[in-house]
């Protein structure tokens, strides 16, 4: 008998699913026909492949814990469950987990949280130095013959944890405790402190160079402790500190915005983001604002002005905002482009690679013959899809772009590689020099250890080459590890949900997408105690510096691009106002026995707060300090700049969408109207937009009018 | 599970934990699948577990895995309708169309290929992806398949066999040693 090769019973008789009948008489058909045996034996060996790839794949814990956590949480509230040792398991992270749970929902990441213990050099660490040597003597970029002097003598602190930062993250952790640490003193007063800075946390030394390797002194990052961590994506919002012994406020200016993009999607596709999914800072800073132009050659304006808090009308809002130099199109230095695209077979939806694809087009579209294009693919492998081509030959770039195709695993570190060193063999001197990486952020070969990409990155930044982070996808968005890559690669993080956004980031901010005019931008905010009774900083959580980091010009901050504005919020409860509500008032802090030395300042001016700004040209290594004072004429609300009140709208916004415990009276129907008074020109229609998400997000919560 | 003296017991702690550990992935991708979004697929799960945690053993018997999907299946199902999304199960089209997306392709060498078969099950129709999964990755039957799909035993058998050959044939493609266009330079 002649056995049909497609007969779907084949294959049941090679799975073993036949009826003890049926598949006896299988057997005896097939007995004189070697190409069905043969076709069985193959049917049984590529089922054992595929059990095995399941089984691999069933092992790989990521989307193991986010719900457990949340059972976990459920039984807590019930009591109703018996878990035995699963509860005992729990235990182990269950502190960590619960207040990670929402930021792994959004970018499931829990799993190599949880792996990412700092660990010894790995082969790829070794590796990302040998890179970075070979390329550093190949196409110097400016920014390396600046570097300043690299002391000798210390082993290789690339891989060592400095004390001095474990003190900075220590640092961050007061910060975020509630203000009653400011009771022990430990902001101390301007001379109640004099020369005691909390003890350096004891780190051993992971990682020595191999002998015979330069040392090369890295300046302190900002957050070495933290990117190992589970706790680094939960957002712990800033609490109200008061003002008599915790006088100064230091954060790192941010431009991302790809929070905003990533909640407007949540609330599109009908749910409300998870909170720690949204950063308050990049609400706000996805809106342009009117900020006056900066004078004569320097990099940025500042602006500060102030109203009352709308949330709590006894309380001030502070408004701080930057604005970076216009660059005409035309006057934009000559650009080295490198698109290092993902394009694994994760980025094979719609919203995915073939976005990339069209953002791409929208770039390329812009560039003239000064600029130069290349592409880097990398999945399993990588390659070099398009070597550098200048910016006229469009038709080239474009069937370059119209070539790829998504499939295969992500080996991130890979392309990362390569692209940095495209970029360096074209480095355009004082031109733009960047790498624009597409991902979903799903790395899963090679270096798939958060902690070593950034590291890598953080090599990598120091050649003078940018870079800029574009998210899509939806479900295995790791936002966290393109933030923190970003932040790493002297760059900017935005998300793309769709052309639309491709085209603000890319095309209406072009300039200051690509063109860094200022790097390493710190503001200060001293408060004077005579106006201020506390201050509380709205968002930006992850961007806090210690007072000292301010001068220290080691330490690294962010960029601000051509164009771009950055704002910052801070809620004032203004000296002599009783703080009414509970959740703002600060704890009595007992007086000071010794003193503080403010008694010799200027405390009696009217003088609200002094706004201090230290930046870096882009290519520079020393920084220069700006310095603005503000008196506060009380201003209403009513009354506020159109501008100030959408600030105040998102802000809002932004603590409704995270529950906050500092969100006041405000309500989504308070946003919108705030929003709409504050809408102004709005001539790309951004404004309109958020309105209406607000209005979509004010259907979607559950109890609120 | 091992039978059990009491009636009606529940499960225990250490029940529970086996077969979270033994069945949570898979469900979550099976949920994600059907869902087309995993937030949603997480709860889904988290619904189908805490369901467990109130289900007689008895019931349970030895079939742990086609009760699960079961559940987890219809939970999933309920929010395509109460969402009104085009469902799974609606879009008869899923059966036959390929998924439009091209081949893939890769420079495989052995350490690397782990991973990228399920690269390529990601291109086959939904429903032949769901039942290889409960096949392969479950060890579910024909029979126990049929039960949660509500498909016919033997349409089972001709999804599993069609997605076994295109699944064959697209591995044999992709491992050949080429890339089609890197690291190819346009020029």
């Amino acid at each position: 008998m002649k056995v049909n090769l497609d007969d779907p019973n084949l294959t049941a008789f090679a799975l073993g699913e036949l009826s003890v009948d049926d598949h006896a008489k299988m057997a005896d058909a097939i007995a004189d026909s070697p190409e069905a045996q043969s076709y069985v034996a193959e049917t049984q060996q590529f089922a054992r492949l595929l059990r095995a790839e399941y089984e691999a794949d069933r092992q790989q814990p990521s989307p193991r814990s986010p719900f457990v956590v949340r059972m976990e949480e459920e039984r807590r509230a019930s009591w109703r469950y018996q878990w035995g040792s699963l509860a005992a398991a729990l235990a182990i992270f269950g502190v960590i987990a619960a207040v990670a749970f929402t930021a792994i929902q959004r970018s499931g990441t829990l799993s190599k949280l949880l792996t990412d213990n700092p660990k010894p050099a790995t082969p790829q660490e070794s590796a990302s130095e040998t890179i970075l040597e070979m390329e550093a003597p190949a196409t110097p970029g400016p920014l390396l013959a600046l570097q300043p002097p690299k002391p000798s003598g210390t082993a290789a602190p690339e891989f060592v944890e400095e004390p001095k930062l474990a003190d900075k993250s220590l640092g961050y952790d007061q910060r975020q405790k509630p203000a009653l640490d400011a009771a022990a003193g430990k902001y101390g007063g301007l001379a109640l402190n004099p020369s005691a800075p909390p003890p350096p946390m004891p780190m051993k030394r992971a990682y020595v160079a191999g002998a015979g390797e330069t040392p090369e002194a890295e300046p302190p990052s900002r957050y070495r402790q933290d990117f190992n961590t589970a706790t680094y994506d939960k957002v712990e919002e800033n609490p109200f500190l008061p003002a008599a012994t915790n006088p100064l406020s230091t954060f790192s200016i941010d431009v991302d915005t790809a929070s905003y993009a990533n909640v407007r999607r949540f609330i599109n596709s009908g749910s409300l983001p998870p909170k720690d999914a949204v950063r308050v800072e990049e609400m706000i800073n996805y809106f342009t604002y009117d900020y006056r132009e900066p004078e004569g050659d320097k990099p940025f304006s500042i602006d500060v002005d102030a109203t009352a808090c709308p949330w709590d009308s006894s309380h001030r809002l502070l408004r701080i905002g930057l604005k970076g130099r216009e660059v005409a199109n035309e006057k934009r230095p000559a650009s080295n482009l490198v698109f290092l695209l993902d394009v694994s077979g994760s980025m094979t939806p719609a919203e995915r690679l073939p976005l990339v694809k069209q953002a791409m087009r929208l770039l390329v579209d812009k560039l003239t013959e000064k600029d130069h294009v290349a592409i880097v693919i990398y999945a399993g492998g990588s390659g070099l899809a398009l070597k550098s081509t200048t910016g006229d030959q469009k038709e080239k770039i474009l069937r370059a772009l119209e070539e790829l195709q998504a499939g295969g695993s992500t080996n991130g570190a890979e392309g990362i590689e390569l692209a940095y060193k495209v970029a360096a063999d074209n480095f355009i001197n004082g031109g733009v020099n960047r790498v624009i990486l597409a991902t979903d952020g799903d790395f899963n070969i090679g270096v798939t250890n958060q902690g070593d990409l950034i590291r890598l990155i953080e090599a990598k930044a120091k050649t003078g080459v940018f870079l800029s982070v574009l998210g899509v996808g939806t479900d295995n968005l790791k936002d966290s590890t393109m933030q923190k890559l970003a932040d790493k690669g002297n760059g900017n993080y935005a998300y793309l949900d769709s052309v639309d956004e491709a085209r603000k980031v890319l095309v209406q901010q072009i300039n200051g997408t690509l063109m860094t005019i200022a790097k390493d931008v710190k503001i200060q905010v001293e408060f004077n105690p005579a106006r201020v009774a506390s201050y509380r900083l709205i968002g930006y959580e992850k961007r806090l510096l210690r007072k000292e980091d301010f001068n220290n010009d080691k330490v690294d901050a962010g960029e601000i691009g051509a164009g771009h504005t950055v704002t910052a919020l801070y809620e004032i409860v203004p000296a002599g106002a009783g703080a009414t509500d509970p959740a703002t008032s600060v704890p009595p802090v007992d007086p000071l026995k010794y003193g503080t030395n403010t008694t010799n300042t200027t405390n009696g001016s009217g003088e609200v707060v002094t706004v201090k700004l230290r930046h870096k040209k882009p290519d520079g290594e020393t920084s220069e300090l700006s310095e603005r004072s503000f008196t506060d004429n009380g201003s209403k609300f009513e009354n506020a700049a159109p501008d100030l009140k959408f600030a105040a709208a998102v802000a809002e916004f932004g603590m409704l969408l995270r529950d906050s415990q500092y969100k006041g009276k405000g309500t989504f129907g308070a946003v919108i109207e705030w929003a709409q008074e504050g809408k102004g020109r709005d001539t790309a229609g951004y404004r309109a937009g958020f309105i209406e998400m607000a209005r979509k997000a004010q259907s979607l919560k559950p109890r609120e009018g | 599970m091992q039978s059990v003296g009491l009636e009606a017991e529940k499960m225990n702690g250490q029940q529970m934990d086996a077969l979270l550990r033994r069945f949570e992935r898979p469900l979550l991708q099976y949920a994600t699948r059907i869902l087309g979004d995993s937030d949603r697929a997480r709860d889904v799960v988290q619904e189908t577990f805490v369901k467990l945690q109130d289900e007689k053993r008895q019931q349970l018997d030895d079939a742990p895995a086609k009760w699960l999907f079961t559940v987890c299946r219809n939970g999933a199902l309920n929010i395509c309708r109460k969402e009104k999304r085009m469902t799974y199960l609606d879009q008869e089209l899923l059966e036959t169309r390929e998924s439009e997306q091209p081949d893939p392709y890769e420079k495989l060498e052995a350490k690397e290929a782990s991973g990228f078969l399920l690269k390529i099950l990601d291109t086959l129709p939904p429903r032949q992806q769901e039942v290889l999964q409960l096949k392969f990755q479950n060890d579910l039957s024909y029979q126990e398949i049929s039960e949660i799909t509500q498909l016919s035993v033997s349409n089972v058998g001709v999804m599993i066999h069609n997605a076994l050959k295109t699944l064959r044939q697209r591995y044999g493609y992709a491992s050949r040693d080429f890339l089609p266009f890197a690291p190819r330079t346009v020029s």
